[in-house]
């Protein structure tokens, strides 16, 4: 972690103190926060590229809005996690309509990732059963399941209740469970459990 | 709730490990992205002039929609002006006493003094 992310001051105060003009807390609130947003984007949209724009884009909303920001009423990354989600459903919404032949590529995941090739496999394979989820599905099993947040947040960043994050996140992990099935043994747990 | 059976339990386990295995190795942020995002935060950052202004005390920002010092004595004046002539009208001014409590318009233009002007009912008598 950056001693940036070390600063004891709460996301609303570094937001506060930004909103001063200290030209420090700019730095030390995305320490801390832009690596949610950018893997939160990454995981709802597969490719780097796109998560990156989408990830400078709500943080450059949270700037504009820091002026007028209400400390207590919302947390900052709830905020940054619904802004991040509408902006990555944006996202899908035009590659749909363009057609997915005309995008690129997606580039290649960070090289701290992929620098063995079985851990290259299983986040290829978990990328690419998140991908085949409903949107809403997948959103609720990242924050849960990888972002670790908890229900009731889940609920305020969705705009849903809580009964509808238990059905969402259930389903989603059943798809995923179904989807990876076929999967086991290329990705290396049977080898793991047999060691 | 409907048993699991043992593949089940395995299959679940090895998506778990998945999720957990994303959850500990976070995609790392770029250092390009982390210049843009500052950039940009440095772009449209409030200049702190711009946010001391707002935050100067009530009496000072009334002081300056009136214009100053100088503006605030005539203010004083025009008001003790209006007081006086209030307290005590000129002869040719309507009574606002009079208006207030509802007089004809003849009753004020005629002299209109006996009940709402300060004692001269009394005086003469």
């Amino acid at each position: 972690m950056s001693p940036d992310a070390d600063r004891s001051d709460t996301d609303d105060a570094l937001l506060a103190l930004y909103a001063e003009g200290d030209p420090a807390a700019a730095r030390a609130l995305s320490a801390r926060v832009l690596p949610r947003v950018y893997a939160h984007a990454m995981r709802l949209l597969g490719d780097a590229a796109a998560a990156e724009d989408v990830a400078q884009e709500a943080m450059l909303r949270l700037w504009r809005m820091a002026p007028d920001w209400r400390p207590g009423e919302a947390k900052v990354t709830t905020w940054l996690y619904r802004v991040t989600a509408n902006l990555c459903t944006d996202r899908l919404r035009k590659w749909r309509s363009v057609g997915l032949d005309e995008i690129a590529e997606p580039a290649d995941p960070q090289p701290s990732v992929a620098a063995h090739l079985q851990n290259r496999a299983r986040y290829d394979a978990l990328q690419a059963a998140l991908d085949a989820l409903p949107e809403r599905q997948r959103q609720a099993v990242v924050l849960r399941h990888i972002e670790g947040l908890s229900n009731p947040e889940i609920a305020q960043v969705m705009e849903i209740g809580p009964r509808a994050v238990e059905s969402l996140t259930a389903r989603g992990k059943r798809a995923l469970t179904a989807i990876l099935a076929g999967r086991r043994a290329e990705l290396g747990y049977d080898d793991e459990k047999a060691g | 709730m409907t048993m699991k059976k043992p593949d089940e339990h395995s299959e679940d386990a090895a998506l778990d490990a998945l999720l957990d295995a994303a959850r500990t190795a976070p995609p790392e942020v770029p250092d390009a992205l982390m210049a843009r995002v500052l950039a940009d935060a440095d772009r449209v950052q409030p200049s702190p002039a711009a946010r001391a202004a707002p935050s100067s005390g009530l009496w000072s920002r009334i002081s300056d929609l009136v214009g100053g010092w100088r503006g605030m004595g005539g203010l004083v004046a025009a008001t003790c002006a209006g007081v006086w002539i209030g307290w005590s009208p000129p002869d040719a001014l309507p009574d606002a006493g009079a208006l207030i409590l509802g007089y004809e318009a003849a009753d004020i233009l005629s002299n209109t003094a006996e009940l709402t002007s300060f004692g001269w009912d009394v005086e003469e008598g």
